[in-house]
C-alpha cells in the first residue's frame, strides 16, 4: 500500500478484534468526557451564535442556510451600497454610454477575507438584482486569452448543458463562422438569451494582475459596452488612489468609479472580542495571556477572523478536553453525577491550596478539615463558589465596558480599544495604572456639557448592573442645566479653566500659586454632583478590579494555558527537526545517548542521522562526502573494518534523509562535493 | 643598531631567489603604473642616489619615510629594535641559525605571495587557491612580532632594477603591511559560538572553504541490493524508544479525532517519517466511524481516502477522482477538467452531504508532486469544505511557507509535533538519492556496463552517436579542467576572463543539443533531426543521458558520469569492446 498513489482504506482482518479488547481492558482516562464535551458544546453553540449574528464572511462557508441572513450583518452596508450601485447602473436599451461603471472595493490588506467576500457579495447580487456575475482572480489569469476564456466559462457555463449545446451550434452556424473561445460574442449570444440585467465582473486581486492584462481588458470590455451590460468590481487591498496610479489616463477614462470601503478586519475583531470574550454573561473565560496572545498574532501575523474564532475555539476545546473539574461549568450538576476523583481534582488545584491558606490564616481550620474530607461540602462549596468567581468576572467585563463608554464619551486620548483594557482588566493590573486614574481625573473636571453626554451614552449601555444610580443624577444634572443663565456650560472645580496661576517674585524667588476663580452657586452644586458621580464610580472600580487569577476555582472558569494553543496555531517545524536531529535525547529520552546536556557531543549511540547532522553542523559551505564518510565511519563504524558496508548503509540513509529535508544540495564545484543549504537555529 | 641592520642584509643575500623576486615585483609595477602618480617630487629624487644597493635598502626607505610618510620617526624606530628581539627570543634551543633562516625563508615566501596578490589585485576565486599558503604564511608571521613583518615587508620590495619605479612600490608594501595585521585578525581556526547568521556569512565568504580532494571510490557506494541486505541485517538500538514515541503519540488520538470531529484538520509535522502514525490513526478512525455508523445502524463501511504524496507521479487528479469515488455514485460521468471537477465534488458534498465527514489522509503534503501550481489552492479548496477532514503529514522544515494567509485559513490547520525518528523507508530511495547529490545517476543504469549492455542492442548509429556525445562531452571537461590548471598561475589581465569562463562552464554542463546534431549528421549517423531523436529517445529511455535548458535557454544534453568513467566508456567505445 505504501507505494500506491491513492486508496481507499480496508482494515486489516486479524486486527479488528484485538484493538477493541484493548479498549475494554484499559480504564477510562478521561473520567466524564462526554459530559464535559457536552458542556463545551453547548457553551460554544452560545458563543457561535453570537459570532454568527454579528457575521463575518468566513462562516458562511461551514454555515447552514438559514444563517445566511444574520451573517452578512457586518458588511451588509458596504453589500447594499454596492448592490445599490450595480442596480443603478442598468439602463435603457439604446441609451449610449460612456464609460463602463466600476465599483471600486477597498477591502483592506487581509487578502484571507477578500475571497470570502466577492463570493458573498455576488450571492446577494444574484438573489437581488437580475445580474450575472463572475468572479476573477490573478492566479487563473496569466494573460488576456485565459482570461477570456476563464470569464466566458464562469458567465455562460451555469446554464444547464442542454440548453447551451443546442443553442450555440446553430447560432453560430447561422452566422456561418465560429467563434473562437475567447471571443465574448459568446458572452453577447448568452445575453440575447438570458436578457440579464447587468454582467458584474469582479476582480478580486487587482493587485496581483499584471497592468497590462488589466489595462487591455478594459479597453476590450469598454469596445463591446454598447452589446453588453457590463459592470466591473475591483479589489483592492491598498487603495484607490494607487489603483489609479497603475491604470493609463485613457483606460481611466473609460471607467466611471465609485469606492465603497469594506469593515476593516482589525474593526470586526474588536467587535469579535468585545462579543465572546469580553462579554459580561460568559460562562468561560479566556485568560489574559492567551488573550494577549490572540490578539497580538491577530495583529501582527494573521489578520483574519476565521483565525480568530478558530483560536478562540480551539481554546474552548482543550480547556473542556483536557481539564476534569470544568465538568463544575456544566449548569444544574447534581452531587450525585460526579465521581469522587474530581473532588480530589479540585483539591489538586492551586487556588484551593491558596483558598485554603487564606483561611488557615483566618483560624478556620474546622472548615479545612471539612473542605477535605467532605466532598458534599467542597461541592457546595465549589458551587457558590462558582457563582461568585462568575459574578466577580461579569463585573469587571462590565466595569471594562464602562470603562471604554467613559473614555470614548469624553473622547480622550490615546483612542484604547475595547480589548487592550480588557486584558490589562483580566490581568489585574488596572486598578492603579495611569490609565484608570487619568480617566478618573478627566471624569473630574468634566463640564456639564460633556458630563450629559456620558451619562447619555452610560444609559444606552443598558447593563442591568446598578452601579451608579444613573437616573437621579441625570435628573440632577438636568436640574442645573436648566438654571444655567449662562450660555457657557457648568463647570466643576476642578477644572483647569477655573484656576489661574499667578506668579509673585519676592525676594528674587519666583512662587507660584494657584487660584481658584471664585465659583457660582450652580458651579459649586454642579461640583458636589461630579465629586459625587465620581466617587461613586472610584468605589465601583475599586471593586469590580479584582485580579481573576486570585480567585478561588479561577482554573476553571478561566482558561489562560499557552501550551497547546501556540504550538497548534504557530508551529516551528523547522526548530523541532533540528532539535531531533541536534539532541535526539530530548525525543527519545534513552539512557545511552545525550545524559549530559552538552549539545556538541557525538556519541556513536546517536541516530545515524543526528551523527551526520552534528558533522553537517561543523563542516563549511561546501562539504567533501569523501571526508565526511570518513569522519562518520570513524564515529560510527565498527572497529573491525569487514563490516563497512553497514556503516555505508546508515551513511547513504542519513545522506539521503538530510537531502529531503533540504539540508544539503548537490554542488558542481569539485567532485563528490555537496553544500550546505541550511545554517541551524535562524 | 647597526648591527641589526646588517644582520637585515644578509639574509637578503641569503635569499634563494632574487631574481625572480625582482622580476615579479616589477611585473607588478608595470601594471600599477597609472596608481604611481601620488608621491610628491621631493621624495622621488633621493631614492634615485642610492639606487642599486641593496644594503642601504633599509636606510633609504626611512628616508623615503621621513620625506613622505606621515609617522616616519615611530616606524624607523620599530624597524631597529624588533628584529635584535626576536632573534633573540626565537633562539633558546640549539640550532638557532637553522630555525631562523628556515623561518625566515619560509616567511619571506609567504611575504613574496602577499605582495604578489596585492600587486596583482585580490581576486576572490584568487584568494580561494592561495589560501593555503596565506594561512601558512600567518602562522609564521604570527609567530614575530608584528613589526617584524613590517620590516620584512619593506625589505622584500624595493629589489627593483630601476629606482623610480621602486618608490611608487613603497606604499604598496605599506599597503600590504596593513594586510597580514588584518589576516592575523581572522585567523585560520573557524570562530566557534557564532550565531547562525554570522556562522552563514563566515562559511560562505569568499574564498572561505577549504576542502580536500579526496573523491569517494565509486565501489564503496552501496546500489540497491546492498543496500537492502546491509539494512536488513541493521538492528537499531533505539527500536525501544521509537516504539514509545510512537505509542505516545497513538494516546493523543481520541484528541485529534475529537478536534476533526470539530472541523478543524490536522498537520503533522517532526523528523522521522510519519507514517506509523497516520497508518495506526487510520486504523483508530475506521473502527471509531465504524462504531459510529452502527450505532446510528447503518451498515456502511466507512471510507477512508489515504493518499501518498511522496509516490512519485501523485497528482490532484488522482486525489480528486479517488475522493469523488467515495461519494459520488460511480456511474456518474466526472468531469474531466481539474478546476470544474474540483467545483463538481465541492457542490456535490454540499448538496448531499454525507452523514460523516469524509476522512482524507495524505502523506507528504509537502512532497515535490504536492507543491506545484495550482495543487496546494485546491487541497485547500476541499479541506475547507466540511465534509472533508484532512489530516495530513510535511516532512520538510520549511513547509508553512508553501501556504500564505489566504490558504492557511481555509485549510484550518491544527499542527501536531509528531516526531517519530522512525526511517523514511517508503518516501526516500535512498541509493538513488545519494546518488543523484553526488552527481552519479549514471549508476542507476548499472554503470559502464550498463550502458555497454544497452549500446550493444541497439544500432550502429546509435552506437556512434553515443560516442560522439561521450567524446565531446570529455573534451568540454578536459578543456575545463585545463583552465582550471590556469588559473594556478595568474596573471592580472587574464584573471578575470578566467573566472568568467569558470562561471559559465559550471552552468552549461554538457554538450549543446544544436552542436551534437550537426556532428551527428557530419558524421552521417542520422540525416534528419527527426532521425537524431529517435535516437537520443532510446538513451533517454535507458537513462543514459539527461537534459536540461541553460540559462540561455538552449537545451543541452549530457551522459550522467564523472570524468573518470566517461574516459573509461569513450575507450570502450572507440575500441571494440562494445
Amino acid at each position: 500500500m505504501e507505494h500506491e498513489r491513492c486508496y481507499i482504506y480496508t482494515p486489516p482482518e486479524s486486527e479488528g478484534r484485538s484493538s477493541k479488547r484493548q479498549r475494554t481492558r484499559k480504564r477510562d482516562p478521561q473520567p466524564q468526557r462526554a459530559e464535559r464535551l457536552a458542556t463545551y458544546r453547548e457553551i460554544w453553540a452560545q458563543q457561535e451564535d453570537r459570532i454568527q449574528v454579528l457575521s463575518f464572511p468566513l462562516f458562511s462557508m461551514r454555515m447552514s442556510k438559514q444563517y445566511q441572513a444574520a451573517l452578512e450583518e457586518a458588511d451588509s452596508a458596504t453589500q447594499e451600497k454596492i448592490i445599490n450601485f450595480v442596480a443603478a447602473s442598468t439602463r435603457a436599451e439604446d441609451e449610449p454610454q460612456l464609460s463602463i461603471p466600476t465599483g471600486l472595493v477597498v477591502a483592506g490588506p487581509s487578502i484571507a477575507s477578500h475571497g470570502p467576500f466577492f463570493v458573498r457579495l455576488g450571492q446577494r447580487i444574484k438573489e437581488e438584482t437580475n445580474s450575472r456575475y463572475a468572479i476573477l482572480t490573478s492566479g487563473e489569469s496569466p494573460n488576456l486569452k485565459t482570461l477570456l476564456k476563464n470569464l466566458i466559462t464562469k458567465i455562460t457555463s451555469r446554464i444547464d448543458d442542454d440548453d447551451e449545446e443546442l443553442g450555440r451550434p446553430t447560432t453560430s452556424s447561422r452566422k456561418g463562422l465560429k467563434l473562437l473561445n475567447f471571443d465574448l460574442g459568446h458572452v453577447q449570444e448568452w445575453q440575447k438569451m438570458n436578457r440579464v440585467e447587468s454582467i458584474v465582473i469582479a476582480i478580486q486581486d487587482s493587485e496581483a494582475f499584471d497592468t497590462g492584462i488589466l489595462i487591455e481588458l478594459i479597453d476590450l470590455l469598454f469596445s463591446w459596452l454598447d452589446r453588453l451590460p457590463l459592470v466591473l468590481l475591483f479589489g483592492i487591498a491598498t487603495s484607490a488612489e494607487s489603483f489609479e496610479d497603475r491604470l493609463s489616463g485613457k483606460s481611466l477614462r473609460y471607467l466611471e468609479g465609485q469606492k465603497f470601503d469594506v469593515t476593516q478586519s482589525d474593526e470586526i475583531i474588536e467587535k469579535l472580542f468585545s462579543a465572546t470574550i469580553a462579554r459580561a454573561d460568559v460562562r468561560l473565560r479566556i485568560g489574559p495571556g492567551l488573550s494577549r496572545r490572540i490578539l497580538d498574532r491577530q495583529k501582527d501575523h494573521v489578520q483574519n477572523v476565521q483565525d480568530f474564532v478558530d483560536g478562540l475555539k480551539y481554546a474552548y476545546i482543550s480547556h473542556f478536553y483536557a481539564s476534569y473539574p470544568t465538568v463544575f461549568l456544566q449548569e444544574g450538576l447534581a452531587f450525585e453525577d460526579l465521581s469522587s476523583d474530581v473532588f480530589e481534582a479540585v483539591r489538586n488545584l492551586p487556588s484551593f491550596r491558596r483558598w485554603v491558606e487564606g483561611l488557615l490564616d483566618d483560624r478556620r481550620t474546622h472548615d479545612v478539615r471539612k473542605l477535605l474530607d467532605s466532598d458534599q461540602y467542597l461541592y457546595e462549596k465549589i458551587i457558590e463558589y462558582m457563582d461568585r468567581g462568575q459574578l466577580a468576572l461579569s463585573m469587571l467585563s462590565q466595569a471594562v465596558i464602562l470603562l471604554t463608554c467613559i473614555r470614548e464619551a469624553l473622547h480622550m486620548t490615546p483612542q484604547i480599544r475595547l480589548s487592550t483594557i480588557w486584558t490589562r482588566a483580566i490581568s489585574g493590573e488596572l486598578l492603579g495604572a495611569p490609565l484608570l486614574r487619568e480617566t478618573m481625573l478627566t471624569v473630574k473636571k468634566t463640564s456639564s456639557d460633556k458630563l450629559a453626554h456620558v451619562l447619555a451614552s452610560l444609559k444606552e449601555l443598558d447593563s442591568d448592573e446598578n452601579y451608579v444610580s444613573l437616573e437621579s443624577f441625570q435628573q440632577e444634572l438636568n436640574n442645573l442645566i436648566e438654571n444655567n443663565k449662562n450660555s457657557t456650560p457648568l463647570r466643576s472645580q476642578d477644572d483647569v479653566r477655573n484656576e489661574s496661576l499667578r506668579t509673585t517674585v519676592v525676594a528674587q524667588k519666583v512662587l507660584l500659586s494657584k487660584h481658584k476663580a471664585a465659583l457660582s452657586e450652580q458651579d459649586k452644586a454642579y461640583s458636589d454632583l461630579v465629586a459625587h458621580f465620581h466617587d461613586r464610580l472610584e468605589a465601583y472600580f475599586n471593586a469590580a478590579f479584582v485580579d481573576p487569577r486570585t480567585l478561588f476555582l479561577s482554573e476553571i472558569f478561566m482558561y489562560d494555558l499557552k501550551s497547546p494553543h501556540t504550538e497548534v496555531f504557530q508551529p516551528r517545524p523547522r526548530f523541532a527537526i533540528e532539535r531531533a536531529l541536534a539532541s535526539p535525547h530530548d525525543y527519545l529520552g534513552c539512557d545511552c545517548c545525550g545524559g549530559d546536556q552538552d549539545e556538541a557531543t557525538l556519541s556513536a549511540t546517536l541516530p545515524a542521522t543526528a551523527v551526520l547532522y552534528q558533522l553537517y553542523l561543523n563542516a563549511g559551505a561546501l562539504i567533501n562526502v569523501s571526508d565526511l564518510w570518513s569522519a562518520f565511519n570513524v564515529m560510527v563504524g565498527d572497529k573491525d573494518a569487514e563490516d563497512e558496508s553497514k556503516t555505508m548503509a546508515l551513511f547513504q540513509r542519513a545522506l539521503a534523509e538530510l537531502k529531503n529535508l533540504g539540508m544539503v544540495k548537490p554542488s558542481r564545484k569539485k567532485t563528490d562535493h555537496i553544500a550546505k543549504a541550511m545554517w541551524k537555529g535562524l | 643598531m647597526v648591527s641589526a641592520k646588517r644582520k637585515r642584509s644578509d639574509d637578503d643575500a641569503e635569499d634563494a631567489t632574487p631574481r625572480k623576486l625582482r622580476a615579479r615585483a616589477r611585473d607588478g609595477d608595470d601594471v600599477d603604473i597609472p596608481e604611481m602618480q601620488t608621491p610628491s617630487r621631493k621624495a622621488r629624487g633621493q631614492p634615485a642616489a642610492e639606487a642599486g644597493t641593496p644594503k642601504s635598502i633599509l636606510k633609504k626607505t626611512g628616508l623615503l619615510n621621513g620625506t613622505n610618510g606621515a609617522t616616519p620617526r615611530s616606524n624607523r624606530k620599530l624597524l631597529f629594535e624588533t628584529p635584535s628581539k626576536s632573534a633573540n627570543d626565537q633562539t633558546p634551543n640549539g640550532s638557532p641559525a637553522i630555525v631562523r633562516n628556515a623561518d625566515r625563508s619560509a616567511r619571506r615566501k609567504s611575504n613574496r605571495k602577499l605582495i604578489d596578490r596585492a600587486i596583482n589585485g585580490v581576486d576572490s576565486d584568487d584568494e580561494e587557491a592561495l589560501d593555503e599558503e596565506e594561512a601558512l604564511a600567518e602562522e609564521i608571521l604570527s609567530d614575530e612580532e608584528q613589526q617584524d613583518t613590517e620590516a620584512g615587508a619593506q625589505e622584500e620590495i624595493p629589489v627593483p632594477d630601476t629606482p623610480s619605479k621602486r618608490k611608487p612600490g613603497r606604499p604598496k608594501g605599506s599597503g600590504k603591511r596593513g594586510r597580514p595585521r588584518k589576516e592575523k585578525e581572522r585567523s585560520p581556526t573557524p570562530p566557534t559560538e557564532l550565531p547562525p547568521h554570522e556562522e552563514y556569512f563566515w562559511q560562505s565568504r569568499p574564498g572561505g572553504t577549504k576542502t580536500s580532494n579526496n573523491t569517494l571510490p565509486s565501489q564503496s557506494l552501496l546500489n540497491h541490493d546492498e543496500y537492502f541486505q546491509a539494512m536488513q541485517a541493521y538492528q537499531d538500538r533505539h527500536e525501544p524508544e521509537k516504539e514509545f514515541l510512537l505509542e505516545l503519540h497513538s494516546r493523543a488520538f481520541d484528541q485529534w479525532i475529537f478536534e476533526l470531529e470539530e472541523g478543524f484538520n490536522i498537520c503533522l509535522y517532526g523528523y522521522g517519517s510519519k507514517r506509523p502514525i497516520t497508518e495506526k490513526f487510520t486504523a483508530r478512525l475506521y473502527h471509531h466511524l465504524l462504531e459510529q455508523s452502527s450505532e446510528k445502524g447503518s451498515k456502511k463501511t466507512p471510507k477512508i481516502v489515504v493518499i501518498n504524496g511522496y509516490t512519485s507521479g501523485t497528482t490532484v487528479k488522482d486525489i480528486l477522482t479517488t475522493i469523488a469515488s467515495t461519494v459520488i455514485p460511480t456511474n456518474t460521468k466526472l468531469p474531466n477538467q481539474l478546476t470544474s471537477l474540483l467545483a463538481y465534488i465541492v457542490d456535490y458534498l454540499s448538496e448531499n452531504a454525507p452523514s460523516q465527514p469524509i476522512p482524507v489522509i495524505i502523506n507528504s503534503i509537502d512532497s515535490p508532486y504536492l507543491r506545484k501550481g495550482a495543487v496546494p489552492s485546491i487541497l485547500a479548496a476541499l479541506a475547507a469544505h466540511p465534509s472533508i477532514n484532512l489530516v495530513c503529514t510535511a516532512d520538510t522544515p520549511n513547509f508553512p511557507l508553501l501556504w500564505d494567509v489566504g490558504l492557511r485559513s481555509q485549510y484550518k490547520f491544527l499542527f501536531h509535533d509528531a516526531t517519530t525518528f522512525a526511517p523514511y523507508e517508503a518516501e526516500i530511495d535512498v541509493v538513488e538519492t545519494v546518488n543523484g547529490l553526488l552527481g552519479r545517476s549514471g549508476r542507476r543504469i548499472g554503470g559502464r556496463d550498463g550502458v555497454g549492455f544497452v549500446l550493444r542492442s541497439l544500432p550502429e548509429n546509435a552506437r556512434s552517436l553515443f560516442r560522439i556525445l561521450v567524446t565531446e562531452q570529455l573534451a568540454l571537461l578536459l578543456m575545463e579542467g585545463d583552465n582550471l590548471e590556469d588559473d594556478e598561475t595568474p596573471a592580472t589581465p587574464r584573471n578575470k576572463k578566467i573566472t568568467q569562463t569558470k562561471t559559465t562552464s559550471e552552468s552549461t554542463q554538457g554538450v549543446e543539443y544544436r552542436v551534437l546534431y550537426h556532428k551527428a549528421v557530419e558524421e552521417f549517423v542520422c540525416s534528419s533531426e527527426v532521425g537524431f531523436r529517435t535516437l537520443l529517445k532510446e538513451f533517454h529511455d535507458h537513462q543514459m543521458i539527461e537534459s536540461r535548458k541553460d540559462a540561455m535557454g538552449t537545451e543541452r544534453l549530457w551522459v550522467p558520469f564523472r570524468l573518470e568513467e566517461l574516459e573509461g566508456l569513450a575507450e570502450d567505445l572507440s575500441g571494440d569492446a562494445l
